[in-house]
């Protein structure tokens, strides 16, 4: 397994079977997850191949939001559950004010069971890292 | 009121292709339903009618994943209204959407891929897929695995098609920005399918905006076929032998379906047209002749989709094989 995808593993306590059948590369600071046939395939030279999983900083690994709203369903440590009006303010980047059961750093944060993005928790404070999207109502 | 918005043009034209031709027009004037798509790599069937019970989402008839919006009774006339109003906030707008529960899409629009069928592990290339809906149903089709080409010449669209393939969590795309007949070279035989859902006239956007009625014109139409005979000739050689292929539009113009079909077969005569069929959804038959062309009695197996027919967009769709 590749070193950043087994340290988001561990952060959130994502099961590896999720990352079995999946290969990732680096590529400019970013760490791209998909199938194995994506990241082989030569015949033209793709712009994109898979999804972008994690932007790799000098003592930091950052989780993309997309790449956890799919390989993050299963996590089970450092997530923040949210009700209906948590979920809106994170997305449309706001922060919150709350005690949460994670530690300092990047957290899941999870609605109803779906993982909505990425937040840095620094208690109290629960700040948004979801990309700037068009307003959830 | 037919004379204000339908161009004397249009309607002497397609009155003389389909013969229930006012109920053809007057579907035209029809806003579209609202659908979407559940989106299988995020959430179940059961999970996403859950969460958008106050919607009442009601199934198409031809696909267990596609979902129209009952609007809570409002008449066709006052749709566009109703869609403005705070009962009917934007499907764009929910959490359902933004997290990739679900993808908005039109319904015909979601016709090819089922009709393609591409399945776990295969190599698929759709060779003009922006903005991404057919990519997205086909990776959760194939379940995340194998791979799709996913492919648009244009660097604007390229950037909504990663964008929507980033949402809807899809891990087996690679998305190439080419020119799709150089692809088709580059890839010769190696592909189990092919979607070529070819940029066209739109006709079928009508439904969707009325502006795109006010650019409507038989020269719009001529732009289109010399990238169309392109494309599809492009995608059939990127086949494997015994692989295949849809090539589809969302318009109605013969120049832009059967005529293109026929073009197929005139190079490649081996190539075999295959009835498309979806149970629950209506589709006639192709053309036999246009304009005083005469096209191949093949060509009669390619679908027409109406909008009169199933309450959708316009759509066309010719399942090609290439012969193993």
């Amino acid at each position: 397994m590749n070193r950043r995808v087994r340290e988001l593993s561990e952060r959130f306590g994502i099961p590896t079977e999720v990352f079995e059948r999946l290969s990732a590369l680096e590529d400019q600071e970013t760490v791209f997850v998909g199938t194995p046939e994506v990241m082989e395939f030569d015949e033209v030279r793709p712009m994109r191949r898979g999804i972008r999983l994690a932007r790799i900083y000098p003592y930091s690994v950052k989780p993309t939001t997309f790449g956890m709203q799919v390989l993050g369903a299963l996590a089970t440590r450092n997530v923040v559950e949210l009700d209906d009006e948590q979920a809106k303010l994170l997305i449309n980047g706001g922060s919150l004010n709350m005690e949460a059961e994670a530690d300092n750093g990047f957290v899941l944060l999870r609605w109803k069971g779906f993982v909505v993005g990425v937040g840095f928790y620094k208690r109290p404070v629960l700040k948004s890292q979801i990309p700037r999207c068009r307003p959830v109502e | 009121m037919l004379g204000r918005r339908f161009p004397k043009e249009f309607v002497e034209r397609y009155s003389q292709l389909i013969p229930d031709f006012d109920a053809f027009l007057e579907a035209m004037q029809r806003p579209l339903r609202r659908t979407f798509r559940v989106n299988t790599h995020k959430a179940t069937r059961k999970q996403v009618l859950e969460l958008m019970a106050d919607l009442k989402p009601e199934p198409l008839p031809w696909f267990e994943l596609g979902f129209s919006l009952a609007e809570n009774g409002v008449g066709p006339s006052e749709r566009e209204d109703a869609r403005e109003s705070t009962h009917f906030p934007s499907l764009g707008k929910r959490i359902e959407h933004f997290i990739g529960l679900i993808y908005v899409q039109e319904a015909a629009s979601m016709a090819p891929p089922l009709v393609l069928q591409p399945e776990p592990g295969e190599c698929v290339l759709d060779i003009a897929a922006a903005p991404g809906s057919k990519t997205t149903e086909m990776s959760a089709m194939m379940e995340n695995t194998g791979i799709i080409i996913s492919n648009d010449p244009s660097p604007t669209r390229v950037r909504g098609l990663i964008g929507n393939i980033d949402r809807a969590g899809c891990l087996n795309v690679a998305v190439c920005r080419m020119d799709g007949t150089s692809l088709g070279r580059a890839l010769e035989g190696k592909c189990d399918r092919v979607l070529v859902d070819a940029p066209c006239s739109s006709e079928g956007t009508i439904r969707k905006s009325a502006q795109a009625l006010d650019h409507w014109s038989v020269a719009a139409i001529e732009r289109f076929p010399s990238v169309q005979k392109r494309l599809i000739l492009a995608g059939y050689h990127a086949l494997k032998p015994g692989g295949v292929m849809v090539y589809s539009t969302c318009t109605v113009a013969p120049e832009e379906d059967e005529s293109i079909v026929a073009h197929l077969l005139d190079r490649q005569p081996e190539a075999e047209v295959c009835v498309a069929e979806l149970p629950g959804l209506t589709m006639r038959p192709g053309l036999r002749g246009w304009g005083g062309e005469s096209f191949p009695d093949a060509v009669e197996r390619c679908r027409r989709i109406l909008p009169q027919d199933n309450d959708t967009e316009p759509f066309f769709l010719a399942r090609i094989r290439r012969p193993a």
